[in-house]
């Protein structure tokens, strides 16, 4: 579980960096169980690692998880990469409800970005990670279209991430770039070009603009 | 591990050693064998679409480098080749230091510079104004203002400057222009316009360089994060300083102590620059200017007449705030 310092919203007052939020909406359901689970899991820690170990890319970075097993939980609201002390382990079970799940990461997202400038911190575009094995098991379409549209917009950088046996229709439909597959388990790769770009865009001295990200391949298949 | 081998324009062989950092354009490696000396290579994609035209620059640039150029600027100075004797890049001296990037920021300097204070800071932006001279001396400018290429050596006010081969530059009556940059620290009639299109001016480098002074004493707040506002981009097309006269949307926390530790002749400096001269460039603080003001500046905190030490109100000295409220 994160801890955070007594008053969370001093990084917003204390910390002149310009933020990049960074959502990963995880699917955990029961077939995830496993290694897959064990990989998803080791892959986070990784990320959370490697961001602390840039300063810029520390204090630049705020990280949120939510997960979608058998029921959407919250399990790190949006944090700066350089107070997270750890991000607990998550298990497998239940049914994907990926929809209410990446609403509630929408939400998040458009409160925080207001959080933002209500403080006067700069910000780049949100990103939204969202990495899933199947289908959502609940409602996702009308999410979709909302998600898929901000991503047109350019106003969120949503990267869907199928695993195995994925729907890679349904998950491209939260984007206006297609969905990647993982290659394998390979989890650990992924994360490390994730930590990799935001290094790369929170080393960039610009707000507004495209930042040229690393190869993804890495980590994708087809 | 075997690192990649590249050739000089003789054929000798070199062996790099770590890749020390991966850019939009290529990835520096360390040679082996010369900790002094970096290599430039330029990503394979990059060579292909614009390889010729970067080799041409690179070539004028080593056509230009004096004394100057060599010991405060990383400038090209040896063609770089693989092992089929294609240009790849380049070889150039190490910077030493930590980025301003670092120096730039309320909660980083103390870990990087200890004990940094607003004499060394002063000390560190001063000779930053005197190599961009020299540079605008020989006809060049940077056009891309990056703090994180600008090095400085902790406990000295050495400066290097890194990433110059976007420079724009004149050289035999041919124009190279700077193709990159970032909008936050672009002045507004650069706004909006492909950045491989616009001649830098003096007065252009004026308020990119005033962003950089301002980020540096400010600790890395940005002159126009603005509370509510939009984002700095906006505020800057605008001309929305919240420093300036009025004082509004100033983030809260310590910033306006910072502010108000600064001299008048300071602040009037870049209220002036980040108003009317956000759309009136001839209304720019000047490098020249500026270089007055911070050597007065300089001179007064080595008096004792203005406080030298970055800690404010409710901030001690290791930089972190602790708000009890």
């Amino acid at each position: 579980m994160a801890t955070y310092r007594l008053n969370r919203d001093s990084d917003l007052i204390d910390n002149p960096s310009p933020r990049c939020a960074c959502m990963l909406v995880l699917d955990t359901s029961a077939s995830m169980f496993g290694e897959p689970m064990r990989e998803l899991n080791a892959g986070v820690q990784a990320f959370i690692a490697a961001v602390q170990e840039d300063d810029m890319a520390a204090c630049s970075v705020e990280l949120g998880v939510i997960t979608a097993g058998g029921q959407v939980t919250e399990q790190l609201p949006f944090t700066t990469a350089m107070n997270i002390s750890q991000c607990r382990h998550f298990t497998a079970t239940g049914m994907t409800p990926l929809g209410e799940a990446m609403e509630l990461a929408l939400d998040r997202l458009e409160a925080r970005t207001a959080a933002y400038r209500q403080a006067g911190v700069a910000y780049y575009q949100p990103w939204l990670v969202v990495i899933s094995d199947g289908v959502p098991t609940d409602a996702w379409e009308r999410v979709a279209a909302r998600s898929r549209a901000l991503a047109q917009q350019r106003k969120t950088v949503v990267i869907p991430v199928g695993v195995e046996e994925a729907d890679l229709e349904a998950l491209s439909a939260f984007s206006s770039r297609p969905a990647k597959r993982l290659d394998g388990l390979k989890f650990r790769e992924f994360f490390q070009w994730l930590s990799a770009s935001m290094s790369r865009v929170s080393a960039s001295a610009s707000t507004t603009e495209q930042v040229r990200l690393p190869p993804t391949d890495s980590w994708d298949s087809i | 591990m075997r690192g990649k081998i590249v050739t000089d324009s003789l054929g000798q062989a070199r062996q790099l050693g770590q890749c020390l950092a991966r850019g939009g354009e290529g990835e520096i490696y360390a040679l082996r064998g010369r900790a002094d000396v970096i290599v430039k290579w330029y990503y394979p994609e990059v060579l292909d679409k614009r390889g010729a035209a970067l080799h041409r620059k690179v070539e004028a640039m080593r056509e230009l480098r004096d004394t100057h150029t060599t010991r405060d600027v990383c400038w090209p100075l040896i063609r770089v080749f693989d092992h089929e004797q294609r240009w790849i890049g380049f070889a150039m001296y190490r910077a030493r230091g930590v980025k301003m990037g670092c120096l730039a920021h309320s909660l980083l300097y103390a870990r990087h510079f200890p004990d940094l204070d607003r004499r060394q800071i002063v000390g560190y932006l001063l000779r930053f104004i005197e190599i961009v001279q020299q540079l605008h001396g020989d006809g060049i400018c940077i056009g891309d203002y990056n703090l994180n290429n600008v090095f400085c050596v902790p406990g000295s006010d050495s400066v290097t400057l890194i990433d110059c081969d976007s420079y724009q530059l004149r050289v035999g009556g041919t124009f190279y222009p700077c193709p990159v940059g970032s909008p936050d620290m672009t002045p507004k009639e650069h706004q909006g316009k492909a950045f491989r299109d616009i001649v830098r001016t003096p007065r252009s480098e004026a308020f990119s360089l005033a962003i950089v002074l301002f980020k540096c004493l400010m600790l890395g707040r940005h002159p126009y994060d603005i509370v509510g506002g939009g984002d700095p981009v906006r505020n800057l097309r605008r001309g929305h300083f919240a420093y300036g006269r009025g004082q509004r949307g100033v983030p809260q926390g310590d910033w306006y102590a910072l502010w108000q530790a600064l001299p008048e002749a300071i602040q009037e400096h870049f209220v002036t620059t980040f108003t009317e001269g956000a759309d009136q460039p001839a209304r720019r603080t000047t490098l020249a200017q500026w270089q007055a003001a911070l050597s007065a500046y300089g001179e007064r905190l080595d008096r004792g007449e203005c406080p030298r030490e970055l800690a404010g109100a409710g901030r001690t000295p290791a930089g972190r705030t602790r708000h009890v409220r």
